[in-house]
């Protein structure tokens, strides 16, 4: 029920996608093979990021009876997923000219699943939550699929579709449990009747937080919740595999944010444990299995698995800034690791295996160099965003005094080295046995370029991104 | 005082080459972009030792600015008389790279030269820098352009070495940044000037951890013993211009570090520590010494050679009396000489004979008689003999050895008479005696480019044997400063 236009108004960024979508879908059969999908596309995501601005120039709001809230963390990661949707739209033109894939129903498939997300991180309640992040999820299970005539997408799609499943049904037994202790799904609500409690008395509720934060985990592929991230990323194509790593996990860890601060509070002591848990199982984890990958978007599904890790340290503190640095990680890792798999995606099946980078910087130096960029941001080596990065979420760790977790992070990361490095190896010191690649398509290019500037900006002054990281 | 902000400019023009270089620039215009960018930061540092104070302790040509205000972390520049001559260095040094990979450097000219000014930039910065933040910037900054001029531009071993250097390197400073990191949170601040203040709110056990986790990071650059075996390969596989960089420059980070840092701010860390970092000295000069011995490689024994002569460094710094830290700077200064101009002598002649092995030279000085004096200066400056540089360092840090503990004074004699052995010994198989016949109608003399290469670093060597105090006189008052008020707690 629409209590009034100003709810509405709330919900602008979410409507033009949703919009967007429709109007594609609608179009489908005259525009298949123009550009006009992509083009639309990044229009709608554009002008959602813009109104993502414009709502939030009249100041923090709620609506649709406190369900939805419109701040400063939520316009944040509202600009981050629409920035995420183009770049994965810029980059899809690439890998779609060979495929037997429906542009249209792809890109509102992309647009829908970013609606899903700008609906998740604008909740204040457990129920809108669930369903923003169910409409992403679903859409994503068909996106990882869509390359019909290929068994491996298909294989892909499935193990997805039942281990997500499988993890929406942990998160709604969570939620109902919740709800069976506190007697409401609303945010507020939930935290006022906590408040009152004892911490850690209720054991029912401990089981709802722990089954909150595993069907959250499994949003961002942390580790134990991480066993759908190789399968699909390898399965899906490239730009598909970017817009999970990058989407879903900025807005896993946007609702795990606000479920551990303003919902589970007054429980920090109980959640900030299984944060450091899963956050520390992911780093090592991550790290450890991407030794061994020779398949390039398999690598980097256990890279993002560790970076999910690195971003959740900022939340085991439990405090505002803590959330703040978690914000910037997952503002710089979105750009990096687009441009990541941006690179994958341009080079085509060359891309996907690792082999298949072997004097690349020889044949095209420039987009090697790009490459080298990326991987010295995901490493963590300045002057790049990823060490801005880095640094943050690490300082709020050692102050939240876990030392010996801080510590392992850093140790990781030069595990992390050895397997992003080894890339720039085969780029750089291997000779090339295969014909260089073709030109790369403007718009991939485009996407590369901007992915590239944010994360070296982001390097360069790490202090830009400050004022827009308010905490929820 | 002067027109422009002369560390800046200093530390980011090369920045700028770089990114000419690989903006336009083909091949040819490559080297003399390069060329031109590396006189010009020489040229742009001219005013630093021009109005330099060297009556004054306090860092001096400050800049500063908001950087990171969320933070509290500011970039900030300063130089004083300790850091002042590597900057120095490091600018002359880049000069001569270029000059040394004229001809040497065939494939992929325009990426090498790039790396090259990449490098300057992080080294000239990481001198420059006036707090621990940017400090550390410039430290990783120096990460993959040496691994990429190693790994791409190297021997034959290159990809090992470089993967190697990589990764020791990054082992050791992921545990600094963890450092500074704990020293932000317990001190609210990184700048130098304010950390010596505020180290009071770090508790004695505090810097204890604080110590060792820096210690991870210097002790690989130094590298000191036992986390010194990445630096034979790396030093041996990097093409001529890496080699001169790793020994000149990236060897002296680490200790500059310790003077830096730890010195500084961590004086219970270092007392607690000081024993152990004296022992391992020792012994890093005489089993570096030993080693080099028997070393059959030319590059390898020179490389080897800087264990020992870095061990020197460490020794000279933690006796903590003004001799031994003076002495020990000084002969950061003489090794970044002598070891840049040995590792340009060999990458010279390897470029005409393509062989590292001792075994096959022999005799050079019956064709190349420009090039065995020049070497014989290089050789007997690296063995320490009076009236050259070397000497004036290794005395004061004996001297400082043998007034902590006398058998430390004992091992630096043998670690010296050792290394007069090998250097001799070099010498003497690579250039004296019968024309090995493989080298028979190869023409081994230096062009004119070659010997203007060496030229500055052989009147440097010259000049400071006899004259030492124009540099010990820029140390004199922040050395007595760093002592009085750093290692006392």
């Amino acid at each position: 029920m629409v209590r009034s236009m100003s709810d509405l108004a709330l919900l602008v960024p979410e409507l033009i996608l949703a919009g967007m979508a429709l109007a594609l879908i609608l179009a489908a059969r005259r525009i298949q093979e123009t550009p006009v999908a992509v083009i639309g596309t990044v229009l709608a995501s554009m002008a959602a990021a813009l109104a993502s601005g414009w709502v939030l120039s009249w100041g923090a709001k709620t609506g649709f009876g406190g369900m939805i809230t419109v701040d400063g963390y939520s316009q944040f990661f509202k600009v981050l997923i629409a920035a995420t949707l183009a770049l994965a739209a810029l980059l899809s033109e690439r890998s779609l000219d060979g495929e037997q894939v429906p542009r249209a129903e792809y890109h509102a498939l992309l647009l829908l699943a970013s609606t899903g997300m700008m609906l998740a991180v604008s909740s204040r309640d457990l129920v809108p939550l669930w369903l923003g992040l169910e409409l992403m999820t679903l859409c994503s299970y068909i996106l990882v699929g869509i390359r019909v005539e290929r068994p491996a997408s298909n294989e892909a799609a499935i193990k997805y579709f039942l281990l997500g499943s499988f993890a929406s049904a942990v998160l709604v037994y969570g939620i109902s449990l919740t709800y069976g202790v506190t007697g409401t799904t609303d945010f507020a609500g939930i935290a006022s009747v906590l408040s009152k409690h004892g911490s850690g008395s209720n054991l029912l509720l401990l089981a709802a937080i722990g089954l909150v934060a595993a069907g959250l985990a499994f949003k961002i592929a942390a580790v134990p919740m991480h066993a759908w991230a190789p399968d699909a990323y390898q399965g899906a194509s490239a730009p598909v595999a970017a817009f999970l790593a990058a989407g879903s996990k900025a807005v896993g860890l946007a609702a795990l944010g606000r479920v551990c601060l303003a919902v589970f509070g007054s429980e920090a002591r109980v959640f900030s444990v299984i944060l450091a848990v899963l956050a520390g199982l992911s780093i090592v984890v991550g790290s450890i299995l991407a030794l061994s990958q020779t398949d390039m978007k398999r690598l980097l599904a256990y890279s993002s698995i560790a970076h999910a890790g690195y971003a959740l340290l900022g939340l085991i503190a439990g405090t505002a800034e803590g959330a703040s640095a978690t914000m910037t990680y997952a503002f710089f890792y979105v750009f990096m690791t687009l441009g990541t798999f941006g690179v994958v995606a341009a080079l085509g099946e060359r891309g996907e295996k690792l082999d298949g980078y072997r004097g690349l910087a020889a044949q095209r130096p420039g987009i090697a160099l790009l490459m080298l960029l990326f991987l010295m941001s995901l490493t963590g080596i300045p002057p790049t965003a990823g060490f801005a990065a880095k640094f943050v979420v690490i300082l709020s760790a050692v102050r939240a005094g876990h030392i010996a977790l801080a510590v392992l992070a850093v140790a990781c990361s030069v595990v992390s080295a050895f397997f992003y490095m080894r890339v720039a190896v085969l780029m750089y010191m291997n000779a090339p046995k295969e014909p260089a690649p073709s030109r790369f398509p403007g718009p991939v290019f485009a996407a590369l370029a901007v992915a590239a500037l944010v994360t070296l900006i982001g390097g360069i002054s790490p202090g830009s991104l400050a004022p827009w990281t308010a905490p929820p | 005082m002067t027109a422009y902000p002369v560390l800046t400019t200093t530390t980011f023009l090369p920045l700028v080459g770089a990114a000419l270089i690989l903006v336009f620039g083909s091949e040819r215009l490559a080297r003399w972009i390069a060329l031109a960018t590396t006189v010009a930061t020489l040229a742009v540092s001219a005013p630093l030792y021009w109005y330099f104070d060297k009556a004054s302790s306090a860092l001096q040509f400050v800049e500063s600015a908001d950087w990171i205000p969320s933070l509290n972390i500011a970039y900030g520049m300063g130089v004083d008389g300790i850091s002042l001559p590597f900057i120095f260095l490091a600018a002359l040094l880049s000069v001569l790279c270029i000059g040394a990979s004229w001809t040497a450097v065939q494939t992929r000219v325009r990426e090498f030269y790039a790396a090259l000014l990449v490098a300057e930039t992080a080294m000239i910065g990481l001198f420059a820098a006036s707090n621990l933040f940017l400090f550390f910037v410039f430290w990783e900054l120096m990460l993959v352009p040496i691994f990429l001029l190693i790994g791409v531009w190297g021997g034959p071993g290159r990809v090992y070495a470089a993967v190697k250097f990589l990764i020791f390197t990054l082992s050791g400073s992921v545990l600094m940044l963890v450092g500074v990191i704990a020293i932000y949170g317990a001190c609210g601040t990184l700048d130098f000037k304010a950390l010596a203040l505020a180290r009071a709110s770090l508790q004695p056990e505090q810097q204890a951890w604080l110590f060792a986790a820096f210690l991870a990071a210097f002790a690989v650059k130094v590298p000191m013993f036992p986390v010194h075996t990445w630096l034979p390969d790396a030093h041996t596989e990097a093409p001529t211009a890496g080699s001169v960089i790793l020994a000149g420059i990236l060897l002296k980070m680490g200790a500059y570090g310790f003077l830096r840092v730890s010195l500084p701010i961590l004086p219970y860390g270092v007392q607690l520590f000081l024993k152990p970092m004296l022992f391992i000295s020792a012994v890093a000069i005489v089993y570096g010494a030993y080693v080099t011995l028997v070393q059959t490689d030319v590059k390898r024994l020179i490389a080897y050679s800087s264990v020992s002569h870095m061990g020197f460094v460490t020794l000279g710094i933690f006796t903590l009396n003004r001799s031994g830290v003076e002495g020990a700077i000084l002969q950061m200064i003489n090794h970044g000489i002598v070891s840049a101009a040995l590792f340009l002598c060999i990458g010279m002649i390897y470029e005409r004979t393509h062989t590292r092995e001792i075994k096959n030279y022999g005799g050079v000085a019956k064709t190349a008689p420009v090039y065995s004096t020049l070497l014989a200066l290089f050789c007997l400056a690296a063995a320490g003999t009076p009236g050259l540089n070397s000497f004036v360092g290794e005395f004061l840090i004996i001297g400082a050895a043998f007034k902590t503990q006398a058998w430390l004074g004992v091992m630096a004699v043998w670690g010296v008479a050792l290394g007069t052995t090998y250097i001799i010994w070099l010498y003497y198989q690579v250039v004296m005696g019968e024309m090995n016949p493989d080298l028979v109608g190869l023409k081994l003399e230096l062009n004119a480019r070659e010997v203007a290469t060496l030229a500055p670093l052989a009147l440097l060597a010259v000049c400071l044997g006899l004259y030492p105090e124009y540099v010990l006189s820029y140390l004199r008052v922040p050395v007595a400063r760093l002592l009085a008020a750093g290692v006392t707690p």
